[in-house]
């Protein structure tokens, strides 16, 4: 059970730099993978290494990617987050309907508000109410979701502002805006997640609350702390989409609390808390997302992928499992 | 009595043949599956290799069917893995194992069963939510055309309560329980089983003299039934007083074995640590000065049905012991004190000056109270990461800038604790789940020593940790009390609470009853559970 390693050691001694040790091959089995599927990738698909298909890939998986983000720190906070697709329609609705009216920053500024009221309710659930996670976050995210479809009279909201689409589908030095978003919230969230105070006591919070609390960790506001970030998460990913498609609509969230979720446990994070990295997350989401993009190229059926995904989410996770296993 | 030096399996055979043999070399013979006794348990050079450390080293030992086994070594000298390997729970590297003469089938607890092991853990594997009847039937329930007989199985745990002289309610839920009743739990679990090879990993380390007492009459009455019992511990005392062979081990390999009469204390502990080492003993502590002004003062501390106005004082580097059976309130003191019973109530002047009284840790910490749990690994230690993070983790403060950690601060502060505690220093990048009970629970010390608290409370500082390491963490308590630190310690193992403390609160039934003071004349066992018995 030497995955915590890559979660917390940030040095590692020489004796495990040994590049080809069973060890290092276990303990980044997900790298492997991934390397594995590029080469196979790449016979099937030559052109999934042209910049511009790589810049598509990227910029099409960067809504569920900053979702999966906030979804990695409440996992290894020892909780889950179902309603992150409730928060996402949420944000896509809020933010083209106020485009118009509160100005495009104006109307970010209101998604970032009402993903946050979001976040603090499901903190408040889950650690007042004390209702376990799944459930609470599976009743709010009916609620959220529910509460989407009121304010927009489940019609498609089309904003008039002639930028909308700017975030979406704009670009600063010749990558898309969606991607740098992706790049900085992963790179912030590594940091903070890794090296900062806050990110050390959450994986303390998920490995052993009772130890974390004997600490002085104020263990119920760093768990709500973890919802609020991937609600906010959410409602920007929300915001990302309605911008590119240039329309935000209720039904917009669809399997993306699954979709995150599978992201971040594909990387090796376990469900179990305590343990687990973003670079994972960043792993986990480049696989689906290089196999949805030959997937697509090879113009399978949508069917069929969701049955390929499905089937490497359960592959992916026994193999870490065995992985462990083989490591102890 | 011989020394087995010899690590490779095969080879080794011979040579721990000696097992059922007295001291005189050459009684090979004697012993051997021939033996006019049948054999429990025959092992045959059995390793464990976990990563790159080899805990078992070819282990063979045979062990005489209705004899009570005692197996004894230091923390980490494999003992307890062998156990494991015997129990079905841990699959070996290499060797066989055979029970009453059948080969056994490794990882595998029910085939186990089924060879008539039953094994009791020193980790409990009691299930919280069930209530204790459930417990104790768990996984072998009494069943009538598939449908539980909750009858019967109450009848039978009222007998086991019996004899066993326990007092728990069939029905109340297992994780309401004591540690130790839950452990009389797991005890009556592996009883009522009716296993020919009963085995114990520490089964006395949470309870007190009276349960442990109860403890050995049922275990003279099974051996008298003709049941095998194997157990690890690391109360000496009880070794000599309960077992009729002895097997020492060492760094993985057997360093010794024979029967109980060969054995005394020094020659136990000379053959697990491999030289002379001075019986823990009571330290004389400089007194601490009459006019010194209290540090702590609680007074009336309530934790509603657990104690009652209990008041202590406490001075700077004084240590006080809490005496007491199981179940006396003693852990609940300290749990007060430390913020962690939301409903307990009293008032607190430290220093003079008077707190409010803590109701969560944080508050007990800002006012300098830091408490080292009673069970390290579900409350002490995240054992997911490395020692040096659990170290720093009640204060990251003083290992961050600006809110970011910066390792080189960690290594280094955290290398100054160990070296205060006699932790190894290679050992601080290591995982806290692969350490050692010793080890785990030095760095659980160094984790509230890193937060400098002027008030520390210690429970159970010594539970299951080998007697090298008892030495060290009861050195560095005192060391802590020389440098001005008040401190509280609770143990059940009452000659530790005497050879640490200047004065000792005896509470019983959630009440202070009696203050001994160690300043004059030492106290004794004797005096402690007088007191704590209520006689007069």
């Amino acid at each position: 059970m030497n995955a915590q390693n890559s979660a917390i050691n940030v040095s590692t001694t020489p004796k495990e730099m040994r590049f080809f040790s069973r060890d290092v091959m276990l303990q980044y089995g997900v790298l492997w993978a991934f390397l594995l599927l590029l080469i196979v990738s790449a016979f099937l698909y030559p052109r999934v290494f042209e910049l511009q298909n790589i810049q598509n890939i990227l910029s099409q998986s960067a809504p569920v990617g900053i979702v999966a983000v906030g979804m990695t720190f409440v996992i290894i906070g020892g909780g889950f987050d179902l309603s992150v697709a409730a928060i996402f329609a949420l944000g896509a609705v809020v933010f083209a309907n106020r485009a118009d009216v509160f100005g495009l920053w104006g109307a970010a500024a209101a998604v970032v508000t009402v993903s946050a009221i979001c976040g603090i309710i499901n903190g408040l659930i889950v650690t007042r109410l004390k209702v376990n996670a799944f459930v609470a976050t599976l009743g709010s995210g009916s609620v959220f979701g529910g509460l989407a479809y009121i304010y927009s009279n489940s019609a498609p909201q089309v904003p008039n502002d002639f930028n909308f689409g700017d975030l979406g589908t704009g670009s600063w030095f010749g990558w898309p805006i969606s991607i740098w978003m992706l790049f900085i919230t992963f790179a912030v969230g590594a940091a903070i997640l890794s090296r900062s105070v806050y990110g050390r006591s959450i994986y303390a919070l998920g490995g052993n609350e009772e130890a974390a609390r004997l600490s002085g960790i104020p263990v119920d506001l760093y768990r709500a702390s973890t919802y609020v970030l991937t609600a906010i998460c959410s409602g920007v990913g929300g915001m990302i989409l309605s911008s590119r498609l240039g329309v935000g609509q209720a039904d917009m969230g669809g399997s993306l609390a699954l979709d995150a979720i599978a992201i971040v446990v594909i990387g090796g994070t376990s469900l179990l808390g305590g343990e687990g990295a973003l670079w994972r997350t960043a792993v986990g989401l480049l696989i689906i997302a290089t196999l949805t993009n030959v997937f697509d190229s090879l113009a399978i059926n949508t069917n069929y992928q969701l049955v390929a995904k499905g089937l490497i989410v359960i592959a992916a996770v026994a193999l870490d499992i065995y992985a462990r296993k083989m490591r102890t | 009595m011989n020394r087995n030096t010899d690590h490779s399996g095969a080879a080794s055979y011979g040579a721990s043949l000696m097992f059922d043999v007295n001291t005189a070399a050459g009684a090979v013979a004697s012993a051997g599956p021939s033996a006019s006794s049948p054999l429990a348990l025959r092992a045959d050079g059995v390793q464990m290799r976990y990563g790159g450390t080899m805990a078992l080293k070819g282990v063979s030992l045979e062990a005489k069917a209705g004899n009570i086994h005692a197996l004894i070594g230091e923390n980490g000298a494999g003992k307890s893995t062998f156990l494991g390997v015997i129990a079905g729970r841990v699959v070996p590297s290499a060797g066989n194992v055979s029970i009453f003469g059948q080969p056994h089938v490794f990882g595998q607890p029910r085939q186990a069963r089924r060879l008539g092991i039953t094994a009791i853990y020193q980790e409990l594997t009691i299930v919280p939510r069930l209530s204790a009847v459930a417990n104790v039937f768990l996984g072998q329930p009494i069943s009538r055309s598939g449908m539980l007989d909750e009858k019967s199985m109450r009848r039978d745990f009222d007998t086991l309560c019996e004899r066993l002289d326990v007092r728990i309610r069939p029905d109340v839920l297992a994780g309401t329980l004591s540690v130790a009743d839950q452990q009389m739990l797991e005890i009556m679990r592996g009883i009522q089983s009716e296993a020919r090879l009963l085995l114990f990993d520490e089964p006395t380390t949470s309870l007190a003299p009276p349960e442990r007492e109860a403890l050995f009459k049922i275990m003279r009455q099974l051996k008298d039934h003709g049941t095998t019992m194997m157990f690890v511990s690391h109360n000496l005392e009880e070794v000599l007083d309960i077992s009729d062979t002895v097997t020492v081990f060492r760094d993985g390999s057997l360093s010794a074995s024979g029967d109980r009469s060969d054995w005394d204390k020094p020659s136990l502990i000379r053959a697990m640590v491999g030289h002379d080492v001075v019986e823990n003993r009571r330290v004389e502590r400089p007194p601490v000065p009459a006019g010194m002004p209290f540090l702590l003062q609680a007074d009336k501390v309530t934790v509603p049905g657990a104690i009652e106005n209990v008041s202590i004082t406490l001075k700077r580097g004084e240590i006080l012991g809490i005496g007491g059976l199981v179940g006396s309130g003693r852990t609940s003191l300290l749990r007060a004190l430390a913020g962690l019973e939301p409903r307990s109530t009293g008032t607190l002047v430290i220093n003079g000056e008077a707190c409010p009284w803590p109701n969560d840790p944080r508050r007990a910490l800002g006012a300098g109270i830091a408490l080292v749990p009673e069970d390290r690994k579900a409350q002490g230690l995240v054992l997911g990461m490395r020692a040096m993070d659990n170290v720093v983790m009640a204060d990251m403060k003083q290992v961050s800038r600006m809110g970011f950690l910066s390792n080189t601060m960690i290594r280094e502060k955290s290398r100054k604790i160990a070296r205060e505690f006699g932790y190894p220093e290679t050992r601080l990048e290591t995982i806290v789940r692969h350490l050692s009970g010793g080890n785990q629970q030095k760095v659980l010390l160094g984790k509230v020593r890193f937060c400098s608290p002027s008030i520390l409370l210690v429970d159970e500082p010594t539970r299951g940790i080998d007697i090298g390491a008892k030495d060290e963490i009861m050195n560095t308590l005192r060391a802590l009390a020389d440098e001005g630190v008040g401190i509280i310690v609770v143990s059940s193992d009452l000659e530790e609470v005497i050879a640490i403390s200047d004065r000792i609160v005896v509470m019983s039934e959630g009440q202070a009853v009696a203050e001994l003071d160690q300043s004059r004349s030492t106290v004794a066992v004797g005096d402690i559970l007088h007191a704590a018995f209520r006689v007069h």
